[in-house]
């Protein structure tokens, strides 16, 4: 998969570039508006991502022509002012999706990759890993052939997991996801469900599939 | 020029003047008028006087000899009189000398009995002319004439001192209605001097509103009480500049510690994973307490328009007790009531519910109860938020929607959750209160069930 970075800010544009990279993309990072332009017209990239002020053509400007152009890459726009507004004017100009700076590098990757998938991938039905299994017709999940109880919230939350195996997920991600919880709230609501959770499906078996990241959120994986 | 037209003083006290010079001069054109007229009557009184007696003279006598003779008799000690008399065969009397006499005959041949002003050789006169049917069958021209110099001089003299008197009035008001009206404004200047005198450093002046003339009162009132609320939202202002400051100190003071002491030797991989993960907190809280600070500021500001989607309250408190309800595993958590929708902004009044149900699980000791109550009348829909523990301190019941307010020094909330929940729910056009019951504190938000637009 391959991603456009539009970003002029260096340090930003560069970490951006190191973190997408290192999660699997390949990545192009252009620092102005022009060659963010030409970049995206020519590029043949699946994904852009957008800081919105840029020197010379803006994000706007830059997103209105590439659509002119006919070019229906996802778009993911970054700005740092939180206006309604913003938001608004980038949605109407067909960007798919926003975050206001600061985000998690967590979530940007969460966002990238849902973006990515929209649309390609027929969801399934059962979803494994290692012996975890689930079955989201029926509802129902199994380790190790053992059938587990599980509420409603705690089966989304390991759909979510399952769904996304190997990508961190930050908290406010998995809150927003589950919970529907869209304000980042400093409480540790996250990590008691996922505690409950774990005691379910990890605590009496090998391996462990639940990780934490201290600082950025879990991640499902056989180690 | 502009000036004159900005200063009050200047205005009025002209203007005081201009009145004076005015009302004098009316009043001086006014007497020097009637003066006037009044000497004309006494002279034409006089002038026909001595037309009639010369015409009794004259029928009285039977020569033009015997009539000077004794019309010069009676013109005796006149000064300032002329007379001529003509006759068919010539001129027959002169007084004072033939000279002056002739002259006035002269200049005045039009002369009938209405008086009429004249000049003769230099002088100014008053003359009246007549016919005179003497008693030798004669018939003769009489022109009687008096010198009204003195007359003019009076009246000359009397319009002088009257100019005089108007330049002095208006003067005197001018002087006397700068004196007032500067006396008058002296509150004014009051003002000013304490307007001067206030800065931000001193916004505790006040101007004193007695002694203050009653139509400046208002003035100083609405004056003082807007340095009232300047003082005011100032102090908020650096008090919050303030707790600001301090509260973005205290973690930054944590990473610089914790990077320095880290960069001081070498670490193992572990070490460094353990710094940047526990860099990353810091950076996260340091994010959140911005973004809630942004978010109180603009919606200090009027800037935080909620949406008018309809907002189911029950379903909104019942997914909210269900996520917090995971942090409240040894509290019971009930919430009641009927649905009941309002208009306004999902997220916003989840995060203001959210944040008083944070506040009370955090407040609520062990084994403790914590219940939501939804309510509707016509107009409002309310949430109370009661949680079973100590009630929170009387004096703290004023400040606990202030910013940066916390209650519990061991709770490490950012100490923003209540401020934000006011200013949501105010900005919701609905209020926020805290009671504290027995054992128990309580918390009611009242939104309007459908917005005022």
């Amino acid at each position: 998969m391959k991603i456009l970075i539009v970003e002029d800010e260096a340090k930003t544009g560069d970490y951006l570039k190191q973190g997408l990279s290192e999660a699997g993309f390949t990545v192009d990072l252009v620092r102005n508006g022009l060659d963010g332009m030409q970049e995206g017209l020519g590029g043949g990239h699946d994904l852009l991502i957008l800081d919105v002020n840029l020197p010379g053509l803006d994000g706007w400007q830059l997103l209105k022509a590439l659509r002119a152009a006919g070019r229906d890459l996802p778009v993911l726009f970054l700005t740092a002012r939180d206006q309604v507004e913003d938001r608004v004017r980038g949605l109407e100009l067909g960007a798919d999706d926003y975050l206001v700076k600061p985000f998690a590098f967590s979530e940007l990757l969460a966002r990238v990759r849902t973006l990515l998938r929209r649309g390609r991938v027929r969801e399934a039905e059962t979803l494994a890993l290692a012996d975890l299994e689930l079955d989201v017709l029926k509802r129902r999940a199994t380790r190790a052939g053992k059938r587990i109880d599980l509420t409603a919230k705690e089966f989304a939350l390991l759909e979510l997991f399952l769904r996304r195996p190997g990508e961190v997920l930050s908290r406010s991600f998995i809150a927003s996801q589950v919970w529907d919880m869209n304000f980042d709230s400093d409480t540790n609501v996250v990590e008691v469900a996922i505690r409950r959770l774990r005691a379910k499906i990890d605590d009496d078996f090998t391996p462990r599939l639940i990780h934490t990241l201290r600082g950025m959120g879990y991640v499902m994986e056989i180690r | 020029m502009s000036k004159w037209r900005q200063s009050v003083t200047l205005r009025l006290a002209l203007a005081f003047a201009l009145l004076a010079a005015l009302v004098f001069a009316a009043l001086g054109i006014y007497l020097s008028r009637s003066a006037d007229r009044h000497m004309a009557e006494l002279d034409a009184h006089e002038l026909l006087g001595k037309l009639e007696l010369a015409r009794h003279v004259g029928r009285n006598e039977h020569t033009a000899a015997a009539f000077a003779a004794r019309f010069g008799d009676a013109l005796v000690g006149e000064h300032g009189v002329i007379v001529a008399v003509d006759g068919q065969k010539g001129p027959f009397f002169s007084w004072p000398d033939a000279g002056k006499a002739r002259a006035l005959a002269e200049a005045a041949t039009a002369v009938g009995e209405t008086p009429l002003r004249l000049a003769v050789a230099g002088n100014e006169y008053r003359a009246v002319g007549g016919t005179l049917h003497t008693g030798w069958g004669e018939e003769a021209r009489v022109i009687v004439a008096r010198d009204i110099r003195h007359h003019t001089d009076f009246l000359d003299q009397l319009r002088r001192d009257f100019w005089l008197a108007v330049l002095a009035a208006a003067l005197l008001t001018a002087v006397v209605g700068l004196l007032v009206t500067r006396r008058g404004l002296l509150p004014v200047r009051a003002i000013a001097r304490a307007a001067g005198r206030i800065s931000a450093g001193r916004l505790g002046e006040r101007i004193a509103e007695h002694d203050v003339p009653s139509e400046l009162a208002e003035l100083v009132v609405a004056f003082n009480a807007m340095l009232g609320r300047l003082e005011e939202s100032f102090q908020r202002l650096s008090d919050f500049s303030a707790d600001l400051a301090h509260e973005l100190r205290t973690p930054i003071h944590t990473l610089r510690m914790q990077t320095e002491v880290s960069l001081a030797k070498p670490r193992s991989d572990d070490e460094y994973r353990d710094l940047l993960a526990s860099s990353l907190e810091e950076y996260e809280r340091l994010s959140r307490i911005i973004g809630d600070m942004l978010f109180l500021a603009k919606a200090e500001h009027g800037l935080v328009a909620p949406g008018t989607a309809e907002v189911p309250l029950r379903g909104l408190c019942q997914r909210l007790v269900e996520y917090y309800g995971m942090l409240a595993e040894n509290l019971s958590l009930e919430l009641s009531g009927d649905e009941v929708g309002v208009q306004g902004d999902q997220l916003m009044l989840e995060r203001a519910i959210g944040n008083l149900l944070v506040n009370a699980i955090h407040h609520t000791p062990a084994a403790g109860r914590i219940t939501l109550e939804i309510a509707s009348q016509p107009e409002f829909a309310s949430i109370t938020v009661t949680n079973s523990g100590p009630p929170i301190p009387a004096d703290a019941i004023g400040t606990i929607f202030d910013r940066f307010v916390r209650l519990s020094p061991d709770h490490e909330g950012s100490g923003l959750g209540l401020a934000i929940a006011r200013s949501i729910v105010v900005a919701h056009g609905g209020s926020i209160a805290v009671h504290a019951r027995n054992q128990a504190t309580q918390f009611v938000i009242t939104i309007p069930i459908h917005t005022a637009s």
